[in-house]
């Protein structure tokens, strides 16, 4: 079974040990989740999925999280790339904080982003903040009242119990995904080959798009496809943020969670394996990626 | 030792290896890489298991092939030292003496006395509170040589002990553990893939190839009398001479039947200006490499167009006055021949 | 944040490419960019936090936590008494909160570092069939919505679950209310001074999902760490005479240290914020409120302030983890500095095909993190 198994002590008892720990913890919960699927009868399935609240639940959680992906595929690769190629005053400060969203816990992120984006919070009323600061300060100058009050209101953003606002902290959880893919790979990116292309006489933009962004394309794609798969499981965060209306702003797992509340346990079940179906499928997806990057690598090689 | 196999997978690494070492003995294996040298030390060492059944490790006629490697005393000096990296100089020698069972633990003054003569042997007594990151590669090879020795060992074992090393601290280390060994006469296996260093240090060298011994024999042997062509390609360059070619080298071969190649040094070569008994072979010179001491001479045979090197020595270069598309007559000193089915 | 400091220490610390001293207009402009969007979505919630807690000064902070009792000789109004008796329930619910979290954190975590150990060990120091599958499986919880997390708890131990029949009977003592009763009438002095009934909706099946969610963490920051430093160090002591237990306390543990105090700190942080599986099965009662869902109820009472306060402690935790993130790269990056031969050695042309299969798993899933 081990090459070394006589001379390095303690295979047994740790492998043993990790065996049983995840069979306990993991694998009989999730049997027990499979055992419950069976259970369920495929009308009592059908009946839970085509509920038009249900269905509008899931097209709100994967229109979100699409969304929320995709604008971290573009943030995402320019934050990696200027983390990596443009040092700038803050740069390590700012590398660090990509982090944050995993180590902050999704109620409190829930929490202030829908206090940010309120009609008065930071964002929700960022012109009329501007608008009163500068009015502040032209007061000293003698000039009390420059700027009437709504001369900045296009630039409140108030969108505190609107589905926008599921987009932004789904933008913000999946944030360090695309990020935290991507750098390692453009870190490892040989410059020569950029400036053998500038060489040539291609510009910036052509160089990027046909020389670098190949190159980083699979991490950049599977990391696109990790912010997608953790946004449509989000919850903490959403629910805040969220005006919950059923049919309308509710994500599925708050609709898993209201089943459970009504003791509606097959119901529940049945949404929980849609979206653990959906998630482990982007999760065969981002493989299927890495197995072709590496194929594509080998083949260039 | 004898009659070890083991394998992994469908490739064997070692077949029927036996290899008896007296004590007090410095063995050099040497072998290219895959040659199975390294698995053998780790199979002596215990850190690896030979195949079940294949064969036992004996130390003066015990079988250690069951023991643990904590128990063969037996000291191993990684390639790479594998230092503690979070110990201090002195925490590294004295971790052997700590780990004792508290019963044999010497206590700490005589650990403290062990570890500084320790230092002393490897001339490291000020290098007692530093780390291994802050020590010099040839520091870092006698610490872990210090480690080793301080369970006063049976057997010290040494992989690529100099393999890590640039060439000059390699040559300084070379003559050391020749000194160190001839102090302190500790049975001692160390696995090369470099002849020179084998021929410098080894009282006795073992030659692998391909998961077997080609030769066991001293240095002076193993290269004046080497038992087949591989052990002769391995120690060094070499001239090849087929015998069917006309105006074969060496007058004993010609009784031979079979075909023999005839493997001839390059310094062996000898190069005249004249052919005084006509049993010299004509050749050009095509190139000269001056590389100081020695001269290289790239010659061809006139017969065969067949190309030979030799070695001269400055003196020898300068008497002849050789030049480029000289030509010249050539006479082997030297030579050894082997039958055609033995050459690889 | 994979937990993967060495693989992550490599690229911290590359330099970047150097540019001309003049940047040109899209360097500007990207840089602005980034500055401006990592400042609105990261700098800005967390200030937030802090501004909204203190928005009604340092006094109201406090009371979220810490209301004194009235002195029984001032004269108050009966609005007055209701109010600050209501008060201070809330400061008590919110210390019950933040006590049920630290015996969550303190059962889980060291659960998980054991765990986390072990199958570091395991995979790292040994080859055996299915470790890819095993690797795989510790990665499973990162790409589970927490909701489901919960769920499937609630499938074993909840009403018609699996184990339901037996769970719901279960009868339990709760282990922190053991309480001195004395001699007096009993045969044995210490007692329980509270029960549980089944699983589902009390602080075990709280420790249950908590586990489930967080502990892939220790193990993904040990495996690549000890993966990249081999056996060597081990085989030494093991050939110097040192037993098995004494090798890993005295050699594997000094040089993961670093690994394993950056992964037990993530699962800390994670163990406090899990809020999505800690919800489903915690059943909404205040006594199983952890400091997440005693945010939640805050929230919804309109409390905002109170709801931030509470919030600072995790974002405190939070900011803590990522500092120590930081030293660790740093620490992790110096010794790779001073031994590049070490690292020579152990390049990726020196691993098994297996090898470099998992660590791919870990890095290309670099925080698959729910």
């Amino acid at each position: 079974m081990a090459r070394v198994t006589r001379v390095i002590p303690g295979l047994p008892l740790t492998l043993g040990y990790t065996l049983f720990y995840l069979s306990l913890l993991v694998l009989l919960p999730l049997a027990g989740l499979v055992v419950k699927t069976t259970q369920l009868s495929w009308h009592e399935f059908a009946a839970t999925i085509v509920d038009p609240v249900v269905v509008a639940a899931f097209k709100l959680t994967v229109g979100a999280s699409v969304i929320a992906a995709a604008i971290n595929g573009v943030f995402g690769l320019i934050v990696a790339w200027v983390l990596v190629r443009e040092p700038f005053f803050g740069r390590r400060f700012f590398d660090a904080l990509i982090d944050l969203p995993f180590a902050l816990p999704t109620a409190v992120a829930g929490i202030t982003f829908s206090a940010l984006y309120l009609k008065d919070g930071w964002i929700g009323g960022l012109g009329d903040h501007i608008v009163a600061a500068a009015n502040l300060l032209a007061a000293y100058g003698g000039h009390p009242d420059l700027f009437s009050p709504g001369a900045l209101s296009w630039l409140d953003l108030p969108f505190s119990n609107t589905n926008t606002g599921i987009v932004i902290v789904l933008v913000f959880v999946g944030l360090p995904f695309v990020v935290r893919t991507v750098q390692p790979v453009l870190q490892e990116w040989d410059a020569e080959f950029e400036q053998a292309a500038h060489s040539l006489g291609a510009n910036g933009w052509t160089t990027f798009r046909r020389v670098i962004f190949p190159e980083i394309f699979p991490a950049w794609l599977s990391g696109v496809a990790l912010a997608f798969a953790r946004a449509i499981g989000e919850y903490g965060s959403v629910i805040f943020i969220a005006s919950n209306i059923p049919g309308k702003s509710q994500i599925v797992p708050l609709q898993i969670v209201i089943k459970l509340d009504e003791f509606q346990t097959p119901q529940a079940t049945a949404m929980g394996v849609v979206l653990l179906v959906i998630a482990l499928l982007v999760l065969l997806g981002i493989n299927g990626i890495e197995f072709w990057a590496r194929h594509r690598q080998l083949a260039v090689a | 030792m004898r009659r070890i196999s083991k394998s992994y997978g469908s490739s064997q690494a070692l077949k029927d290896v036996s290899l008896k070492v007296n004590s007090g003995e410095l063995v050099a294996l040497l072998g290219p890489s895959g040659s199975g040298k390294t698995t053998l030390l780790r199979i002596i060492a215990g850190i690896e298991d030979a195949d079940p059944g294949s064969g036992e490790v004996l130390f003066d006629d015990v079988d250690v092939s069951s023991t643990n490697v904590g128990k063969r005393r037996i000291g191993f000096v990684f390639q790479h030292y594998a230092l503690f990296k979070q110990m201090s100089v002195f925490e590294n020698i004295a971790f052997g003496l700590r780990s004792k069972p508290w019963r044999e633990r010497p206590s700490k003054a005589v650990i403290r006395a062990k570890v500084e003569e320790l230092l002393a042997l490897v001339q490291l007594q000020n290098f007692a509170r530093r780390y291994p990151n802050q020590l010099s590669g040839g520091q870092r090879q006698r610490v872990a040589l210090a480690r080793a020795l301080a369970v006063e060992p049976q057997v010290l074992l040494l992989d690529e002990p100099f393999g890590a090393l640039d060439a000059t601290v390699r040559r300084e280390l070379r003559r050391w553990l020749r000194k160190l060994h001839d102090t302190i006469k500790v049975t001692t296996i160390f696995v090369t893939h470099d002849q020179e260093e084998a021929l410098e240090v080894a009282d006795r060298i073992a030659v692998m190839n391909a998961g077997k011994i080609e030769q066991f024999a001293s240095p002076e042997e193993v290269y004046e009398r080497p038992a087949n062509p591989f052990v002769f390609r391995f120690l060094g360059n070499y001239n090849l001479f087929h015998a069917r070619h006309d105006g074969a080298p060496h007058p004993h071969d010609e009784t031979e039947t079979a075909a023999p190649v005839t493997f001839v040094r390059p310094h062996d070569v000898e190069i005249l200006r004249e052919n005084p008994d006509g049993s010299a072979i004509a050749a050009k010179v095509t190139h000269i490499g001056f590389a100081g001491a020695a001269v290289n001479i790239e010659l061809v045979r006139h017969d065969d167009q067949q190309s030979i090197d030799a070695e001269l020595t400055n003196q020898a270069y300068r008497d002849l006055g050789l030049k480029q598309d000289d030509e010249v007559f050539i006479r082997l000193r030297n030579s050894h021949s082997f039958y055609e089915d033995y050459a690889i | 944040m994979t937990g993967a400091p060495i693989v992550k220490a490599q690229m911290a610390d590359v330099p970047a490419v150097r540019r001309p001293a003049k940047r040109s207009f899209v360097g500007r402009l990207l840089v602005a960019l980034t500055v401006l969007f990592l400042t609105g979505f990261v700098v800005l919630p967390v200030v937030n936090v802090f501004s909204q807690a203190l928005s009604n000064g340092i006094g109201a902070y406090v009371d979220t936590f810490y209301v004194p009792a009235p002195n029984p000789e001032a004269k108050l109004t009966l609005p007055e008494r209701q109010k600050l008796s209501a008060e201070r329930g809330s400061a008590e619910l919110t210390w019950s909160s933040i006590r049920l979290s630290c015996v969550i954190a303190a059962i889980v975590v060291p659960l998980n570092i054991v765990f986390g150990l072990a199958a570091a060990w395991a995979i790292t120091k040994f080859r055996f069939k299915g470790r890819v599958l095993l690797v795989t499986l510790i990665d499973l919880p990162f790409s589970i919505s927490p909701v489901i997390a919960g769920l499937i708890f609630v499938l074993l131990f909840g009403r018609g679950g699996i184990f339901g029949a037996w769970a719901t009977n279960l009868e339990w003592p709760d282990p922190t209310s053991l309480t001195w009763q004395g001699f007096a009438g009993h045969w044995w002095p210490l007692a329980f001074a509270r029960t549980y009934d089944g699983i589902i909706f009390t602080p075990l099946a709280m420790v249950l999902a908590t586990i489930f969610v967080t502990f892939p963490f220790v193990a993904r920051s040990l495996i690549p760490l000890m993966d990249v430093q081999g056996s060597e160090e081990e085989l030494a002591a093991l050939s110097l005479g040192a037993g098995g237990w004494r090798t890993f306390r005295t050699v594997t543990l000094a040089n993961i240290k670093w690994g394993l105090l950056y992964g037990a700190i993530l699962c800390t942080a994670r163990a406090f914020g899990e809020f999505g599986a800690v919800s489903v099965v915690s059943g909404h009662i205040d006594i199983n409120d952890t400091m997440p869902l005693r945010i939640e109820k805050l929230w919804n009472d309109y409390d905002m302030q109170a709801a931030f306060s509470v919030a600072t402690l995790l974002a405190g935790l939070a900011i803590v983890t990522l500092i120590i993130k930081s030293v660790v790269e740093w620490k992790t990056n110096r010794t790779q500095v001073a031994e590049p031969l070490e690292m020579e050695v152990k390049s990726d042309e020196h691993r098994s095909a297996e090898d470099q299969q998992i660590l791919r798993l870990l890095a290309g899933a670099q925080g698959r993190e729910p």
